[in-house]
């Protein structure tokens, strides 16, 4: 039984703490999701926190013999794409202050502020079913198998979201280059 | 899929987006606050909820080493997104982007004089010439020490230093300087083309 | 004929050097002043970084030239790319934040107000000049205030100083003989600020306009 597993049959057997270990396991890498799907950190959040608190009401569902990270993320999956759907007529732009809010403290491995901002707007313009395609396929590194377990989208259809994404990428770089 | 072109702005954004982005310490007590006022969940049976039923994936023997081919992609792209040993560059021949300024058609006609009585050669460098230390050399006057040269700029603010020996940089000390722009010596500044006592 | 099959590699071996040599000569002596792109020069990150930066400000309508300018220099400095892309960056705030207190001015115009924020003047003080005069052209005032705070005039004296001759109607030539003997005090080693102190009393301001001046901070009052 892995770590995730031990902690849900804890959950299960009352121990509602033990959920604390489950969220602390993930949260960074759904955050991290969250707020390259839906371009700013109040929608990030919502997602997140209805995400974890929806993923605890079904544990009594959960089997030992689903992977516990793949399960939140369909979850994670759909609640991003409610988030956007509903608040579509939003400004999609990374506003530069969200940019500073995230700005990382000493952490070799994250950002100035400013970077990432030039990198989510880029990621921003990709289709929304594109940048998802992509995110899960360079970010959070599945297979086209779990994608497709994620996304209830077939195999064929996600390599194709996945290879527009990077036309898309690509052709907006020969645009910067040419411009 | 294989991603035999992996174009490295797309991989760069791939690493870009990796890394992690800082998150409210507070928003996992609030997730924990909201579970806790949840009702416990309970061990119910094992039928399966559809929402939360796994789909199972039937693929076809093509459709298989499709898939095993895009897992062996994946490898690859994860290889280069971490090793970032061999990044090409840009596919095709990338054009002209950064153009450096040549010698425009001026509005006004410089002159600039430095002393430097021990230097060997000496080349006025800015935003006028992409600050290439070769473009504009100077000549030394009859006067050993002071060294010239005269270019035609275009009106407006330009932004310039003096370059000795091909590697040291130096102001105007005749002229305003320009604030430290973070490479930790003040460039000047020179105001053209509107008969100012610059 | 073996003899002739021997010399064949050996002579396109040859003709191949040539040629290499050639073109060699030709591209150092034709590309010696310019690379097609200088920011090829750089690592691939900062190169991606200050492309998208420079993208960023072409959408924005902020000048570009600057930034490249920036980038160019860091090059031939030769700083490394972090460096480079870290400047190209700094730059690129400077101008918004002077775009956002100035508003639509001359490329030049912004360009000199980004560098003296860069010295160290706060916005709010650059904002004063927002109330344009139709017939001025603020370059030279934002020249020297930019070098007095380099050189160690306090920034908020240096502010109080511009504004004040600024709103006075000071012209070019006002600014210039200002800048000139300040400069010159602080090269006999008098303390910058005293410098600056010394010399404002002794320029010439010019009687308001018939325009009423814009409002803004008095002498005294730090902004």
């Amino acid at each position: 039984m892995n770590d995730d597993a031990a902690d849900v049959q804890r959950v299960l057997a009352g121990d509602v703490d033990a959920y604390a270990a489950l969220v602390d396991r993930y949260y960074d890498r759904c955050a991290r999701f969250a707020v390259r799907m839906l371009g700013n950190r109040d929608d990030a959040e919502d997602a997140l926190q209805v995400t974890f608190v929806r993923a605890y009401r079904a544990l009594d569902r959960y089997q030992e013999r689903d992977r516990f990270s793949a399960w939140l993320y369909r979850i994670l999956v759909n609640q991003c794409r409610s988030i956007a759907a509903r608040r579509a007529h939003r400004e999609k732009v990374f506003v530069r202050e969200e940019a500073l809010l995230l700005n990382a403290p000493d952490r070799s491995t994250s950002w100035t502020g400013e970077d990432e901002e030039f990198v989510q707007r880029v990621l921003n313009e990709l289709d929304p079913l594109l940048r998802e395609a992509f995110l899960l396929k360079y970010i959070e590194e599945m297979s086209y198998e779990e994608m497709s377990t994620l996304t209830g989208v077939g195999v064929s259809a996600l390599k194709m979201r996945v290879k527009r994404a990077c036309d898309r990428l690509r052709e907006r770089w020969e645009r910067i280059k040419h411009d | 899929m294989t991603d035999s072109d992996q174009h490295p702005y797309v991989e760069w954004i791939a690493r870009e987006a990796q890394r992690p982005v800082v998150t409210d310490p507070a928003a996992r007590e609030r997730i924990m606050l909201a579970v806790r006022a949840e009702p416990m969940p309970q061990r119910r049976s094992r039928v399966w909820q559809r929402v939360f039923e796994p789909r199972a994936l039937r693929l076809s023997p093509i459709a298989s080493t499709l898939l095993a081919a895009g897992l062996v992609g994946i490898g690859v792209i994860t290889g280069k997104v971490v090793n970032n040993r061999d990044v090409r560059p840009p596919v095709g021949e990338p054009k002209v982007h950064a153009e450096v300024p040549q010698l425009p058609v001026s509005d006004t006609v410089v002159k600039f004089v430095f002393v430097a009585p021990e230097a060997s050669k000496v080349s006025v460098v800015g935003d006028f010439n992409g600050w290439n230390a070769t473009t504009t050399p100077m000549v030394r006057t009859a006067n050993d020490s002071v060294w010239t040269v005269t270019l035609p700029l275009t009106a407006g603010r330009h932004v310039y230093s003096f370059v000795v020996d091909g590697s040291s940089w130096n102001a105007d000390p005749h002229a305003p300087l320009a604030p430290d722009d973070g490479f930790g010596r003040p460039n000047s500044v020179r105001i053209v083309g509107r008969g100012s006592a610059l | 004929m073996i003899r002739l099959a021997a010399t064949r590699p050996v002579l396109r071996q040859l003709c191949s050097s040539l040629l290499a040599g050639i073109l060699v000569v030709l591209c150092t002596r034709t590309g010696a002043a310019q690379d097609p792109d200088p920011l090829l020069k750089l690592d691939p990150n900062s190169r991606f970084a200050i492309e998208l930066m420079l993208d960023s400000a072409k959408a924005e309508g902020i000048p570009t030239r600057p930034l490249l300018s920036r980038a160019l220099e860091g090059i031939n400095r030769k700083a490394d790319g972090k460096t480079v892309a870290a400047a190209v960056r700094k730059a690129l705030g400077h101008l918004r934040t002077a775009r956002s207190a100035l508003g639509g001015v001359a490329e030049d115009e912004l360009i000199a107000a980004a560098a003296v924020l860069e010295a160290g003047a706060k916005p709010a003080q650059l904002a004063v000049f927002r109330v344009r005069h139709k017939d001025r052209n603020d370059l030279a005032a934002f020249t020297y205030w930019a070098d007095l705070i380099t050189r160690g005039v306090p920034s908020e004296d240096a502010s109080s100083a511009i504004t004040k001759l600024w709103q006075d109607g000071a012209d070019d030539a006002t600014f210039y003989s200002l800048w000139k003997s300040v400069q010159s005090d602080i090269l006999q080693g008098l303390n910058p600020g005293a410098a600056l102190q010394n010399r404002i009393r002794e320029t010439p301001g010019r009687a308001p306009s018939s325009k009423s001046p814009p409002d803004g901070p008095q002498e005294t009052q730090s902004l």
